[in-house]
């Protein structure tokens, strides 16, 4: 999901203006205390009252079908419920997948083709009306129809792409068979895909009811089933998530321990964080802008966490233009990169790493010793510039791509430094960054070397090494951008994609990976970080619970037993 | 231009003036000795010329701080672990791990960082020479190019008449009607990208050449129109009808007459526009349609400033004073000159 990391960016951008307003105060949303409720007391926390927390910029979609970005997805994911869904908890056991609308995982039979489930009975969605297994075709022809960013994860459906194709609404997904009266689903495959059931528990095929209108729905977002729904949707300011009184609790999807949850769109950063210093707001979405980290850090230790994305910050290095066809000199940036002085340029914010797959990912298992050095020690530089001479590339002229924005300006230009340091001619590129991964992912660009990045869209490695598998490479949106296309990780990746046991073919991406490094065929440098900051009103030891796909879980966020509102 | 009747007033070729007694001049003093004479005599401009003359100078030994005192070059990252300096003997990293970097540390790290470190570790102080000689590069190459093109276009205009100047009044007119800052933006966004590719001229995305031209062009309408004003109405004096009857041609009577008469307004003129063009650099470098990184530029640095406004503020003055000294330096010396040559003309550059 590139455009999670889009977002994130863009909210970095917006604290140029933040800083320019800050002396103004602009009231971008509700603030002050929240508050009230009568405190049940759980075990933790307590239950009831109000929590307040801001995002930097509204969601792209307040629908399902159509948010593709972090806020989105953050509020998104306490409303609807897909089929299969993810337990609510803080790492691996997170990223789980248990029954959510279905009663059980899906039956797969085949040879990995067909995916049979059986809707949960009695279900009712957040108006009170019953829920359908005709609802789910229904949903996730909305996702095709409206031309959603997610619609490429259901072409896989037989009939999917004919049903794009004629553009009517109400056509028929052949491969989608659903009974009402039974509550069966059959969804049939194209071809076998062991990440399927991870496609399946993304929001874009949560379920809405089969009279949803096929237009985005942002203002006034369908009903889902999940513990909370939307309310009082406030047109890009904000809205309230309150306690959905529908919702039957279904195991691993908590009921909410809030009653109700503000959110507010406030555009400075800085405001965002003295707010929660203040207690005026419970928790924001960005971690505090590096001129207030050290702050944050010194004085509020005890409301405050990092935690590492599951995300993978490389470079990449074009293997079809010169000098990068030569395996030597992807490894002599390999070896020349300084991890930790990357991380700098995240103000900190980095986890260095010398894997392609993010450490909470399936498959990952740590490349010790790193062929290139210890992540976060000091580069073999003389190795390098050895290598860069051997190679007889000595020189040459290296035009490094980054976008405009943080952290890709800076990286790039540390990356034309270290080039130049190695021995090439480097020159950086900057591209606008809403430009940018369509330049590069031009075959006519031929761009040599950048920056590139990912952020998971379900935790599944598949969702990682498509970037690196030959048959991704295209013309045009190429997000391959080295046109790695390796025969050995081709066939491995072949096979552990069928594979729908993720237990079975997760040693199998760990080799894949293995071999991506040894190879160089990119520059993996690191794993972005993230932070939860609340205020003093939240019991932060109990219920601050950073899902690995969805950030901050609502429905197990509260607010301290006996604290101030 | 006005006729004469005082001593205090534009320069006439001619030097049919300059003869009032109150200044106590020789006749036959050439109005341009005696606009010298009054801008030597105005010490405060004086001193910001030297200023300015000074910061140029700062500018051309950029490489020569950089290789002696400072030992590194303007876009040479110091992030690892061998780029520890050593101040008051202990050893400290030019950027701390959450990515903030030193201040100021004058001479305690033996000239390195004398001006603190930004965020890639880069010198401070070396990226502000080299900044400056990007920035006055910029300022005075577009300055230049707004002279000839604005000069050229205004006579043309002026003395042609008719469709001539209904064609590049016109022009004018649209240009005007462009905020500058958001032209110079379009222009320097789209031409930064893709570069620029004329015949055999190929001028990559990244070039100094093209914020010099966008400033440059986006300038022009600030001199063009009073230039076009004046020939207008010097193309009916009677030296030009004189010029004319003794069967100049065109050429000679714009470039023999009419140019050395409009010379004052451009030497007035330039400063303010030197200025301008320095800012509108600053303003784009910032926004990103200036100069690419790395480069350096005033304006880039106060760009990468912002995110630590707090904690290393130093990223932000020095640019920023640096600035506004060489702005004001300019600005207070092309007063002098102006009133030296005009005392009283009142010149901005406002629509």
């Amino acid at each position: 999901m590139r455009s999670t990391l889009r977002t994130l960016m863009g909210l970095m951008a917006v604290l140029v203006l933040a800083l320019g307003a800050a002396a103004c105060g602009g009231d971008d949303g509700d603030d002050g205390g929240g508050g009230g409720g009568d405190g049940a007391g759980g075990g933790g926390g307590r239950t009831g009252g109000t929590a307040i927390v801001n995002y930097t910029s509204f969601p792209d979609y307040m629908d399902p079908a159509l948010s593709y970005t972090l806020e989105g997805w953050n509020s998104l994911w306490v409303v609807y419920t897909p089929l299969l869904a993810y337990r609510h908890e803080e790492g691996a056991a997170g990223a789980e997948l248990i029954p959510g609308l279905a009663e059980a995982l899906p039956e797969v039979t085949n040879g990995g083709k067909t995916y049979k489930l059986k809707l949960r009975q009695g279900l009712k969605y957040s108006d009170g009306s019953p829920v359908k297994a005709s609802d789910f075709e229904h949903s996730i022809k909305r996702v095709l129809n409206l031309e959603s960013g997610g619609s490429a994860f259901y072409l896989g459906i037989i009939g999917a792409e004919d049903y794009v194709k004629k553009g009517k609404p109400k056509g028929d997904i052949k491969g989608i068979v659903t009974d009402d009266s039974t509550g069966d689903i059959t969804i049939n495959l194209k071809d076998a895909d062991g990440s399927f059931q991870y496609v399946l528990a993304m929001n874009f095929a949560s379920l809405v009811p089969s009279n949803t209108p096929f237009e985005n729905l942002t203002k006034d977002p369908p009903p889902g089933v999940g513990p909370f729904k939307f309310e009082n949707m406030r047109q890009s300011r904000g809205y309230d998530l309150v306690r959905n009184e529908n919702y039957t609790p279904i195991e691993g999807i908590p009921e909410p321990k809030l009653d109700k949850v503000t959110v507010s769109i406030v555009k400075n950063q800085q405001r965002q964080v003295q707010d929660v210093i203040q207690n005026k707001v419970d928790w924001i979405i960005d971690p505090p802008a590096p001129d207030q980290m050290r702050e944050v850090k010194a004085k509020y230790s005890d409301r405050f966490e990092e935690y590492v994305t599951n995300s993978t910050y490389y470079y990449f290095m074009n293997e079809r233009v010169k000098p990068f066809d030569d395996e030597n000199v992807r490894k002599a940036v390999n070896f020349a990169l300084d991890k930790r002085a990357l991380a700098k340029r995240f103000g900190g914010l980095l986890e260095p790493g010398c894997n392609f797959l993010p450490p909470g990912m399936k498959g990952y298992e740590k490349i010790d010793p790193c062929p290139y050095g210890v992540p976060g020690e000091a580069p073999d530089i003389e190795k390098a510039k050895q290598l860069i001479e051997e190679a007889g590339v000595k020189g040459d002229k290296v035009t490094v791509w980054a976008n405009d924005e943080d952290p890709s300006k800076p990286t790039g230009e540390y990356l034309q430094d270290v080039l130049k340091q190695i021995g090439f001619d480097a020159e950086l590129r900057i591209v606008e960054a809403s430009n940018y991964f369509t330049t590069i992912g031009n075959q006519r660009t031929k761009s040599q070397i950048g920056f590139a990045n990912w952020f998971q869209d379900f935790p599944h490695p598949r969702n990682f090494m498509f970037l690196v598998q030959g048959s991704s490479i295209q013309n045009t949106n190429n997000q391959n951008y080295g046109n790695v296309d390796d025969p050995e990780i081709n066939r491995l990746l072949d096979q552990a994609n069928k594979e729908a046991d993720l237990e079975k073919a997760a040693p199998m991406y760990a080799q894949v990976d293995k071999l991506l490094v040894e190879r160089a065929h990119t520059a993996p440098y690191g794993h972005r970080k993230l932070a939860n900051f609340t205020s003093e009103r939240v019991d932060f030891e109990n219920c601050t619970v950073t899902h690995p796909v969805y950030e901050l879980d609502f429905t197990q966020f509260c607010l301290a037993s006996g604290g101030a509102s | 231009m006005a006729t004469t009747d005082s001593a205090t007033q534009l320069p006439d070729f001619a030097g049919a003036y300059a003869d009032s007694p109150a200044e106590e001049i020789a006749a036959g003093t050439s109005p341009w000795r005696l606009a010298m004479r009054r801008l030597r005599r105005n010490k405060v401009a004086l001193a910001f010329g030297a200023l300015f003359l000074l910061i140029v100078a700062l500018a051309l030994a950029a490489p020569l701080y950089a290789d002696h005192v400072a030992k590194t070059g303007p876009n040479s990252q110091h992030l690892g672990g061998g780029d520890q300096i050593e101040v008051d003997g202990k050893k400290v990293d030019p950027v701390a791990l959450d990515g903030v970097p030193i201040g100021p540390q004058g001479f305690k790290a033996g000239g390195k960082y004398v001006l603190g470190a930004d965020g890639g570790g880069r010198d401070v102080a070396v990226r502000l020479l080299y900044g400056a000689r990007n920035s006055l590069f910029i300022g005075v190459v577009a300055t230049i190019i707004t002279v000839l093109l604005a000069v050229l276009l205004g006579l043309l205009a002026g003395y042609y008449r008719g469709w001539v100047d209904a064609v590049i009044s016109r022009l004018m007119d649209i240009l005007w009607a462009f905020p500058v800052l958001l032209l110079g933006i379009a222009l320097g966004v789209a031409l930064a990208f893709g570069g620029v590719e004329l015949g055999p001229i190929a001028i990559r995305g990244n070039s100094l050449w093209i914020p010099t031209f966008v400033i440059g062009f986006v300038s022009i309408v600030y001199l063009a129109r009073p230039i076009r004003g004046q020939v207008l109405s010097l193309r009916e004096k009677e030296f030009v009808e004189a010029a004319r009857a003794q069967g100049a041609s065109d050429r000679r009577i714009m470039i023999g007459e009419l140019l050395p008469n409009v010379a004052s307004t451009i030497l007035v003129f330039f400063p303010i526009l030197l200025a301008n063009a320095i800012l509108l650099e600053a303003a784009l470098s910032f926004l990103g349609a200036g100069v690419q990184a790395p480069n350096a530029s005033w304006g880039t640095m106060l760009g990468e400033a912002y995110k630590l406004l707090i904690t290393a503020p130093h990223l932000t003055l020095v640019p920023g004073l640096m600035l506004v000294l060489t702005v004001l330096a300019v600005n207070v010396f092309g007063d002098g000159v102006r009133d030296a040559l005009d005392p009283r003309a009142t010149i901005k550059l406002e629509r």
